[in-house]
C-alpha cells in the first residue's frame, strides 16, 4: 500500500498519548452565565432559566463551552495535515451543576483513531474534559473531537 | 445460537416463507453511531417495519461484550453482531467474527489489504463482503478501474440506505456485470433509518450468526429497498 508507513506512526502516537492528562483548570458557575447559556439554547424549562427555582441547575450542555487552557499536551506530535476542524462535542451529565459551584476540570487525550469516508482518510483526536465539583463528584464529561486530514 | 454463543430465543417471523434482515446497522458502539439498540427495537415495533431482525456492524471493531438476548425476547427480533472493517479497496462487512479472525486481523487498521480480509474470513469460517461498493473512495468499484478486479469477491451490498443518488445504481450495474450476488442493508446510524434497505432470505430460518453465514455462502437471498417512496 502506498501509505502503509503512516499506520505504525499513528499507532505509536496512540500508545504514547492516549490516557495522558495534560491540563487542569477551574470554572466558577454563576447563575447569570448558566441562564444566558440555557436561553441561548432555546431552553424554556425553569430549572435552567430561573435561578429562584428550587432545582435550578446548569443546562446539560453548559460545560461544552468551558475550554481548557491547552488544546494538546506539550510536545504532542504533529499528526495529519493542517490545523484540523472541530468534529463536535459529546456531553454526558452525571449530576446537576449548581450556581456557585467551583468545577475542577482535567483534560485527557481519550482516543486517537483513523477512519475513511467519502472525503478520504481522516484522523480523529478525542480530547476528554472531566468536571468535578467541590465534593469531588464527577458532574460532567465532555468529549471533543478534532478531525485532521491524514497526509 | 446468538453471536455470543448463547441460545437465540426470538420466535416471531412476519412471513413464514422468508426472513428479512437488515444486514448493516450501527449503534452507539460505533464512534459515529447515535442509535441505542433498544431504540432500534422500539422503532421497528412502533412503525411495524417488516423486519425479522438486524445485524450490528460496528466500525473497526467487534463488540463481543453486548448481550441483546433480552431485547430479542421482548421484541421478537433476531439481533446479531458483525463488523465493518476498512480495506485498501473500501469498506467490508464481516459476518461470523470469531476469535481466530480477531487474532488474524487488526480491525482498527484502516488500510487492511482486502485479500487478507477475504482470505482470513474464509479460513475462520466467516463471510466477508464489500459494502456500498458504488461509493467514492470507500467503495470497492471506485478502485476497480485503477487497480483491477479483486479475486475472491462474489457478493456485495448492492442496496445501502446511506447511499447518495448514483451510488446504488453503480453498485447494481457493476454487480450485474461481474456476476456478483447482492444483499441490502440500511447502514443506519440513527434510529429512524433502520430498514431502509434489507435482505430477504426465502425459505430459510436464520436464528443465529452461524445460520446467517451459511445462508450468505448459500447465495439464496436478494436485496430489497424499503426507503420512503420506494415500493417493496
Amino acid at each position: 500500500m502506498d501509505d502503509d508507513n503512516t499506520m505504525p506512526e499513528l499507532a505509536a502516537v496512540r500508545d504514547q498519548w492516549v490516557g495522558v492528562e495534560f491540563d487542569w483548570t477551574t470554572f466558577e458557575m454563576s447563575a447569570e452565565n448558566m441562564v444566558a447559556w440555557a436561553k441561548a439554547c432555546g431552553e424554556t424549562d425553569p430549572r435552567f432559566i430561573d435561578p429562584s427555582h428550587h432545582d435550578f441547575q446548569a443546562h446539560p450542555g453548559f460545560t461544552t463551552h468551558c475550554m481548557s487552557g491547552r488544546v494538546f499536551p506539550k510536545e504532542f506530535p504533529q499528526i495529519g495535515g493542517g490545523f484540523g476542524i472541530d468534529g463536535g462535542k459529546r456531553v454526558e451529565v452525571h449530576a446537576p451543576i449548581r450556581s456557585g459551584d467551583t468545577l475542577t476540570a482535567t483534560t485527557t487525550i481519550a482516543d486517537i483513531f483513523e477512519k475513511t469516508g467519502r472525503s478520504g482518510t481522516m484522523i480523529f483526536i478525542v480530547q476528554r474534559m472531566e468536571f468535578r465539583n467541590e465534593a469531588k463528584d464527577l458532574v460532567s464529561t465532555v468529549d471533543w473531537k478534532m478531525i485532521k486530514k491524514a497526509e | 445460537m446468538t453471536a455470543n454463543g448463547s441460545p437465540c430465543r426470538y420466535s416471531v417471523s412476519i412471513d413464514s416463507n422468508k426472513m428479512r434482515l437488515d444486514l448493516h446497522t450501527h449503534s452507539i458502539k460505533s464512534d459515529d453511531g447515535r442509535a441505542k439498540v433498544e431504540n432500534y427495537c422500539k422503532w421497528i415495533a412502533k412503525k411495524e417495519l417488516p423486519l425479522d431482525g438486524f445485524v450490528l456492524t460496528e466500525h473497526r471493531q467487534f463488540d463481543a461484550d453486548s448481550d441483546y438476548r433480552q431485547l430479542e425476547d421482548e421484541y421478537g427480533l433476531a439481533i446479531m453482531k458483525a463488523s465493518e472493517v476498512e480495506t485498501d479497496y473500501g469498506h467490508v462487512l464481516v459476518f461470523g467474527v470469531n476469535d481466530d479472525l480477531l487474532a488474524a486481523i487488526d480491525f482498527t487498521n484502516v488500510r487492511l489489504p482486502i485479500e487478507t480480509v477475504l482470505d482470513e474470513s474464509r479460513k475462520a469460517g466467516a463471510f466477508a463482503a464489500p459494502c456500498h461498493p458504488g461509493r467514492k473512495r470507500v467503495g470497492l468499484f471506485a478502485h476497480y478501474e485503477e487497480r483491477g478486479v479483486v479475486q475472491g469477491v462474489d457478493t456485495v451490498e448492492v442496496l445501502n440506505g446511506g447511499s447518495i443518488p448514483g451510488e446504488d445504481e453503480l453498485s447494481l450495474a457493476m454487480a450485474d456485470r461481474l456476476g456478483y450476488r447482492g444483499f441490502g442493508g440500511s447502514d443506519s446510524h440513527v434510529v429512524s433509518r433502520i430498514g431502509f434497505c434489507a435482505t430477504d432470505f426465502p425459505n430459510q430460518q436464520i436464528v443465529d450468526m452461524e445460520a446467517l453465514v451459511h445462508a450468505l455462502y448459500g447465495g439464496n437471498f436478494s436485496a430489497v429497498s424499503m426507503r420512503p417512496g420506494d415500493s417493496d
